[in-house]
């Protein structure tokens, strides 16, 4: 028959035009947001996008007369879903999470059935008041709805909370219970649905639903394990295809998700259990470019889904499938927020007798506040049946209703009043040049405060999980077996012995000489015009360090940060670079002799040219390869023994007042070979303090060394080699000026 | 947890006010902390042990905050020290100010802060941070792209806001003057507390 086609055609077409026009369209206004860098700070994207959306839905409506082509749930929740919540789950620190999975699992499970059956008995205490014309709405269709509207969306806190730079503390438990609390949803969903179709209900029904939850969840979890642990299991035999190791992550991520949706368990809770489970063994399994594509697909992916969803929404909006009444609407939202608050209050004065750091007023704010909900909702109420729902378009108004007012409102004043909130001690009358250097002083001490803490405190679980990791999961499943140096550390370790290298040539002028020095004692200071000031501020601010963030802060649009790893490495390499000279200067016995036959000695130059070549080289046939594999270094490694004997030469002659240099062991796997290795070894022993092989720096994340593409090293290189010859000269004529400074070594 | 009353017990048979100042979770999990770093398993710690923590590697202040922990000429810092130096960045709790007037003034008050960071500048320990010890601090927190005359004016400017006896050196009187103005950053609120960690 011919005649469905006839129609479904220019559905199909027309369909195919909305859709792909609004991509193209969302794509050019996306861009073009993005260009203008001061928007994003004062409206969340979210908002933007569904405002386009609903431009879109407006001229569709008005071209065809017709309600434009609602988003299906369908299409939401298998296919728009997913990647964002893979995405959120693949990038979560992990430990943050679990050191408060306590409170976010309250806040999850008691807060979300806190809030939903609040809102559903208050709304059914409106309904019975007549005047408002909604007494046909029955207990069991109010508690449907407050189910579906207490959903606290992942997608939307993320778009907001982009903007407001908050805790990580804060952070993660905003953003795990909005991931968490997709367990609650589906169960009290799926619990009030059926209950709405059946006749009678018994006890036993609530208890088979309480029953349910955990079934919903746990095994959600569970699949999403097994299903990371196979996907881990797989890239540890895959070293042969490395092209197809992205698709590995990708399948076994939505495969979860499907098996979890099939046996209506929660997917959202697999997905996220697989992503998770994912991250930590199939990083180390995976070459580093296929690294890289997994985390660079991954943010396509929920970009583009994270767009369509919110200008789906607004198209959606548009349309003739809405009722409207005030007074349900009004009470819903007025109880959405009345009950959030309230719960958010009275869970977080319980669950502060548990913490050692108890909440305080701003952050139960900020939860309170960021409890947006977004597409989630919106997906659910158009799955409510219209059979058991005559009211469905009421129920769909007041949720666009709710969705737009936590979006927009709260989406946008979230960021004043969390500035409001912080009040600041300090008076800014006086701007001072100083006034930088000393924050981030004080900033930098504290972190560094904070890290000799550390993260690691008395955890039994950890501890335990920690020891049967080790011995049981990571032989199995990750591929080297040496668990201290697998690829990732080895490409470190080659790229920080070439940045020194590096450095050494562009660094060494970077140390303050004592020409300034001179400089002072003849100048006075003079007072400084307010725009010196200024420049001397801008300079400060563009330049000082910044504080190391702990966990990156989680950003849909953008991956690591890369001024981080730059930093990073600078501190590195100076450090390296004056403990090895603060060495070298103390490790002549005698002071009379002239430095510069030291520094000649010690740099050594010709070798130092050398050595780039042979960098490159390797690199070059090894990356033909295929990203090394350890088996291949093996061949043409030495280790490198750097032992400083420094150590106990000082300790016994207390030449120096400042601590001796420390005293261990560096291994140096790289590709130099043995003649190479000797380089400075019999002279000075150069200590270099790398933290101890292997060990994860979760600083010191992939990317950094990653993005550094041969094109980078070549370029690099071509500017390291013709300086030698006047770095031996400045060299010498330097080494003597360092010794005049009374103290070389900034330690 | 018995080796941890042992030890605790061991500390505090002399007279230890630091191990009053923390809970006893937070006892607890310092120590935890403190036998995880010492790698030696002779119950002090070393610079290297310090040296291993990789954030603090990054940290452009590391070595001096490592210093910090050490007593005076000493390569070893036991458990008290160690708690004695964490001691300073507890936040000050209100209840505390008002009792105890007579005793010695707590490890966290505000001017024992303030003279522990004054002590990561001064490293001769003359009570003036020089212009030189300055610059030397300037250059660990910036980037390599300030020239050294840059620096250098900066440096002037910062001694020449905060000096008032015109001896071109900043003391110690003249630090708390402008520290108190920044001072909250070390009590906490805008961000996290170290004692998060402890979480």
């Amino acid at each position: 028959q011919t005649e469905p086609l006839h129609t479904v055609a220019p559905v199909i077409l027309s369909v195919n035009w909305s859709v792909s026009h609004q991509i193209y369209l969302d794509l050019l206004w996306w861009s073009s947001f993005h260009l203008y860098h001061k928007l994003p700070s004062i409206v969340p994207e979210s908002c933007l996008l569904i405002l386009v959306g609903l431009l879109l839905g407006g001229i569709i409506f008005g071209a065809e007369e017709k309600s434009p082509p609602v988003m299906n749930s369908d299409v939401f929740f298998l296919y728009l879903l997913p990647p964002i919540v893979l995405d959120a789950g693949y990038f979560m620190p992990t430990r943050l999470f679990f050191e408060n999975f306590g409170t976010i699992f309250w806040y999850a499970v008691v807060g979300t059935l806190w809030n939903a059956i609040g809102i559903g008995i208050s709304l059914y205490g409106i309904c019975q008041i007549s005047a408002f014309g909604l007494t046909d709405i029955t207990l069991l269709q109010n508690l449907l709805f407050g189910s579906l509207i207490s959903a606290v969306d992942p997608v939307a806190v993320l778009a907001v909370f982009e903007n407001i730079h908050v805790n990580e503390q804060l952070y993660i438990l905003v953003f795990g219970e909005s991931l968490l609390n997709d367990a609650i949803t589906v169960v009290l969903y799926n619990l009030f649905k059926s209950f709405c179709q059946m006749r009678t209900i018994k006890v036993i029904d609530i208890f088979a639903g309480i029953a349910n939850f955990f079934i919903v969840g746990i095994g959600g979890v569970l699949i999403g394990i097994l299903l990371g642990f196979v996907a881990a299991f797989t890239t540890r035999f895959t070293h042969k295809i490395r092209v197809i190791e992205p698709l590995f992550v990708f399948l076994y991520s939505y495969l979860s998700y499907i098996t979890a949706e099939m046996f209506h368990l929660s997917g959202i809770m697999a997905i996220t259990a697989c992503a998770m489970t994912m991250n930590k063994y199939v990083e180390e399994n995976v070459s580093q470019k296929s690294y890289t594509t997994i985390k660079y697909f991954m943010k396509m992916l929920s970009s583009v889904s994270e767009t369509l969803i919110f200008i789906f929404m607004g198209v959606s909006t548009v349309g003739k499938n809405h009722e409207w009444n005030w007074a349900f609407v009004s009470f819903t939202l007025l109880f959405c927020l009345i009950w959030r608050a309230l719960g958010v209050f009275v869970l977080t004065q319980i669950i502060n007798v548990f913490r050692t750091i108890p909440l305080t007023f701003k952050d139960q704010f900020i939860i309170a506040y960021g409890g947006l909900r977004g597409a989630i909702c919106f997906s659910l109420v158009f799955l409510l049946p219209p059979a058991v729902f005559p009211r469905k378009k009421l129920f769909i108004t007041a949720v666009i209703v709710v969705i737009f007012f936590t979006v927009f409102i709260q989406g946008i004043t979230i960021r004043p009043l969390v500035e409001f909130l912080d009040v600041k001690r300090s008076n800014k009358k006086q701007p001072a040049v100083s006034e930088e250097i000393y924050n981030r002083f004080f900033d930098h001490v504290k972190t560094g405060i904070e890290d000799v803490c550390g993260h690691w405190g008395h955890n039994f679980w950890r501890d335990k999980f920690k020891k049967f990791d080790n011995k049981y999961l990571r032989r199995l499943l990750i591929r080297e077996n040496q668990p201290k140096s697998s690829i990732v550390s080895l490409y470190k370790k080659l790229e920080i012995k070439h940045a020194i290298e590096m450095a050494e040539s562009g660094m060494i002028s970077k140390v303050p000489s004592s020409v300034s020095l001179s400089d002072y004692h003849e100048g006075k200071i003079k007072p400084l015009s307010p725009t010196e000031m200024e420049n001397m501020r801008e300079i400060l601010t563009k330049n000082l360090y910044q504080i190391r963030h702990r966990t990156m802060s989680y950003n849909r649009h953008s991956l690591a940060a890369d001024a981080n790893e730059k930093q990073a490495k600078e501190i590195l390499i100076r450090r390296r670079h004056s403990l090895r000279e603060s060495l070298r200067k103390t490790n002549s016995l005698s002071r009379e002799r002239p430095a510069a036959a030291n520094t000649k000695r010690f740099l050594s130059l010709p070798k130092n040219t050398k050595l780039p070549e042979k960098l490159r080289v390797r690199n070059k046939t090894s990356s033909k390869v295929g990203d090394s594999s350890d088996s291949e270094m093996d061949a043409t490694t030495t280790v490198l023994n750097l032992r400083p004997r420094a150590g106990k030469i000082l300790r016994d002659q207390r030449l120096r007042q400042q601590r001796p240099p420390p005293d261990f062991r560096v291994e140096w796997k790289n590709e130099v070979d043995g003649s190479q290795g000797g380089r400075g070894e019999p002279q000075e022993p150069s200590a270099l303090p790398q933290p101890s092989i292997g060990f994860r720096q979760p600083l010191l994340t992939r990317p950094r060394f990653g993005t550094l593409s041969r094109e980078d090293m070549t370029a690099d290189h071509g500017s390291a080699r013709p300086t030698p010859p006047p770095r031996l000269v400045r060299q010498a004529s330097q080494g003597e000026r360092q010794r005049n400074k009374p103290e070389n070594q900034p330690y | 947890m018995e080796k941890v009353n042992r030890s605790r017990d061991k500390q505090k048979g002399k007279k230890d006010t630091t191990a009053e100042v923390f809970s006893h979770s937070q006892i607890t999990r310092l120590y935890s902390r403190f036998t995880s770093l010492d790698k030696g398993e002779n119950g002090t710690l070393s610079r290297e042990d310090f040296q291993r923590i990789p954030e603090l590697a990054i940290n452009p202040l590391g070595d001096r905050i490592i210093n910090a922990f050490f007593p005076e000429g000493e390569d070893q810092v036991n458990f008290r020290g160690f708690m004695r130096t964490l001691a300073h960045f507890r936040p000050i709790e209100d209840n505390e100010k008002s009792k105890d007037q007579n005793g010695p003034e707590p490890l966290n008050s505000r001017s024992n802060k303030l003279h522990f960071a004054f002590r990561l500048y001064d490293l001769d320990k003359d009570d003036k941070i020089s212009r030189d010890e300055l610059l030397q601090v300037l250059r660990m927190m910036v980037g390599v792209n300030i020239s050294d005359e840059q620096l250098g004016s900066i440096a002037d400017r910062t001694i020449q806001e905060a000096d008032q006896d015109g001896d071109s050196a900043i003391s110690f009187a003249e630090f708390v003057k402008v520290g108190k103005l920044h001072f909250y950053l070390l009590n906490e609120t805008a961000h996290p507390c170290f004692l998060h960690t402890l979480t």
